[in-house]
């Protein structure tokens, strides 16, 4: 439980000449759930973006004890840096077959992806039954159940799960969330993106605070919940 | 009545080569969104490397598919890698004037190498043809319409069943989620366009045994498959097998029932009616 699994130090990204994350330090361990939430334009998903290495970014970025500084965004995916991203961007002209297929796009033996795909349809059965139908053509929910079961096919070690909950009916957002806790019981690390901090801190282990481009507070999940500031300005209590 | 139907079958067959034509176009402008203004000159490479090959070694164009497929897939992947991804994602405008300057280098480097004369591919079989229901089908245009339908389809299947069809149709749909999910682009677009020049060149093969080469059929085939892409649309390899055939009947009804004179009047014709109509192909979602 206590392996460093992601390591960020000194961390800078942005776009053109521009940084938004300034002097990031971030540690995610094994077996976590870590929840990083902030405002809008905060810099979350620019830094999800820049841990893919899909986006530039300078400093110390260690991953399973490899700098993951000169790799390119194929072998991060590959070393199991796996992303769900904002908006899902699914291959929406493709079925959800197909869409889990290209999560398991850079792995080998049919026997291995076949065990995946039998794994993702037994914690999604919605994506089972729907599995010959266009992506695109799925509902908001389904297209996120769709996106996450596209990540687990590609084996991840970290899982970094962005703006998960955005437009999602409340129960949908629950049954993700367990979904998220049951995957992390079979040993998969969970960095949970938010603005809905209240749903993100409800199974995180630990929390990060984000303010433009900065880590302005860190704690347990218990601890963010009860600190005063954080009540008041997103929890609205 | 008789002619109708002969006239009928000769389109039907130049509809196939015609497919194959365009499907190399129709793949590289629907997955790196460029129009190739040099297909047609990759088509006419692809003659002259079977022509050379039959005449300089005998061997046979249909043997020489593969072969001359290679050739050209190393050419596009060559041309895509290290001169096209220059200008990757640019305005169209740019990959047009780019794929134009190619077309003019290819047609002038043809001359120079082949010379201005008329070339056609002659096997021992050339002039042979079998009659079915009072209807002749020449060997050589019923070869090459078989080899094309199997091309298309391969191609097809290949994008629809394949771990890299899969990734290509992946990257042309969405760039952004390709990339977090481990498919290079780079090698992806330089492949896509090697494939498609591989098929220009096994159009070239074929079109050098069923008609004649010079270095300046290249920008005609062109226009062709764009019209042809235009009518099949680019979603669907095989929306190139109905836009291939539509054209090449028109071409040969006009030839027959107005002049052989209009037969290009006819075919833009229809292209520019078709833009007008349907903008997104007849088939097609968007073209
Ligand atoms: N592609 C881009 N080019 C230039 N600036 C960008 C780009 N993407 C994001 N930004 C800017 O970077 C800053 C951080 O954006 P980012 O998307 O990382 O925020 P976020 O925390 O994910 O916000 P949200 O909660 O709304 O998703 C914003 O000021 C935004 O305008
Ligand atoms: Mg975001």
């Amino acid at each position: 439980m206590s392996n460093v699994l992601l390591q960020l130090n000194n961390w800078y990204a942005g776009y053109g000449d521009v940084d938004v994350l300034n002097n990031l330090h971030f540690t995610v361990k094994e077996g976590e759930i870590v929840a990083l939430v902030g405002s809008n334009g905060a810099g979350k998903t620019t830094l999800l973006r820049s841990l893919s290495r899909t986006l530039k970014g300078r400093g110390d970025i260690t991953f399973a004890g490899r700098s993951l500084y000169d790799e390119t965004p194929e072998k991060v995916f590959e070393s199991g840096l796996v992303q769900v991203p904002e908006g899902r961007l699914l291959f929406d002209q493709m079925s959800v077959h197909e869409n889990l297929l290209m999560g398991a796009y850079r792995r080998q033996g049919k026997a291995a992806i076949d065990a995946s795909l039998e794994r993702v349809y037994g914690l999604f059965p919605k994506l089972y039954e729907r599995r010959q139908q266009r992506s695109g053509s799925m509902s908001g929910g389904e297209q996120q159940m769709c996106a996450m079961g596209r990540a687990l096919m590609a084996n991840p070690k970290l899982l970094l799960v962005d703006e998960m909950s955005l437009g999602l009916a409340p129960v949908i957002v629950d049954q993700l969330l367990e979904i998220l806790s049951t995957i992390r019981n079979e040993g998969i690390t969970v960095l949970l993106v938010e603005q809905d901090i209240y749903a993100a801190l409800e199974i995180a282990d630990r929390g990060y605070v984000m303010v433009t481009g900065a880590i302005t507070q860190s704690g347990s999940a218990d601890e963010l919940r009860n600190d005063p500031h954080i009540r008041e300005a997103y929890l609205g209590l | 009545m008789d002619l109708l139907f002969q006239v009928i079958v000769n389109g039907l067959l130049l509809g196939g080569l015609y497919a194959l034509m365009a499907l190399g176009l129709a793949l590289v402008w629907g997955v790196l969104n460029i129009v190739n203004l040099a297909h047609g000159a990759l088509i006419m490479l692809g003659g002259y490397a079977a022509y050379y090959l039959f005449t300089l070694l005998g061997i046979d164009p249909f043997l020489a598919l593969p072969l001359v497929m290679m050739m050209l897939f190393v050419l596009g992947y060559i041309l895509q890698r290290y001169v096209l991804s220059l200008i990757a994602r640019s305005p169209m405008f740019n990959t047009l004037l780019i794929t134009f300057g190619l077309d003019v280098i290819f047609m002038v480097l043809a001359q120079l190498l082949f010379t201005a004369d008329f070339r056609t591919i002659n096997p021992s079989y050339a002039g042979t043809h079998v009659t079915w229901f009072n209807l002749t089908f020449p060997t050589v245009q019923l070869f090459s319409f078989a080899v094309a339908m199997c091309l298309t389809v391969g191609l097809w299947l290949m994008m629809l069943h394949t771990r890299i069809g899969r990734a290509i149709r992946a990257t042309a749909q969405n760039l952004s989620a390709a990339r977090l999910y481990g498919v290079n682009p780079k090698q992806i677009y330089a492949l896509t366009f090697g494939i498609g020049a591989a098929l220009a060149g096994a159009a070239g093969d074929l079109y050098g045994v069923v008609s004649q080469i010079t270095p300046y059929i290249g920008a005609t085939l062109t226009a062709k498959c764009f019209a042809i892409a235009i009518i099949g649309g680019l979603e669907n390899p095989l929306g190139v097998i109905v836009g291939g055939v539509l054209l090449a009947l028109i071409e040969s009804l006009t030839a027959l029932y107005v002049g052989p004179t209009f037969v290009d009047v006819a075919s833009f014709g229809v292209l520019v009616l078709v833009l007008i109509i349907r903008p997104q192909g007849l088939l097609g979602k968007t073209a």
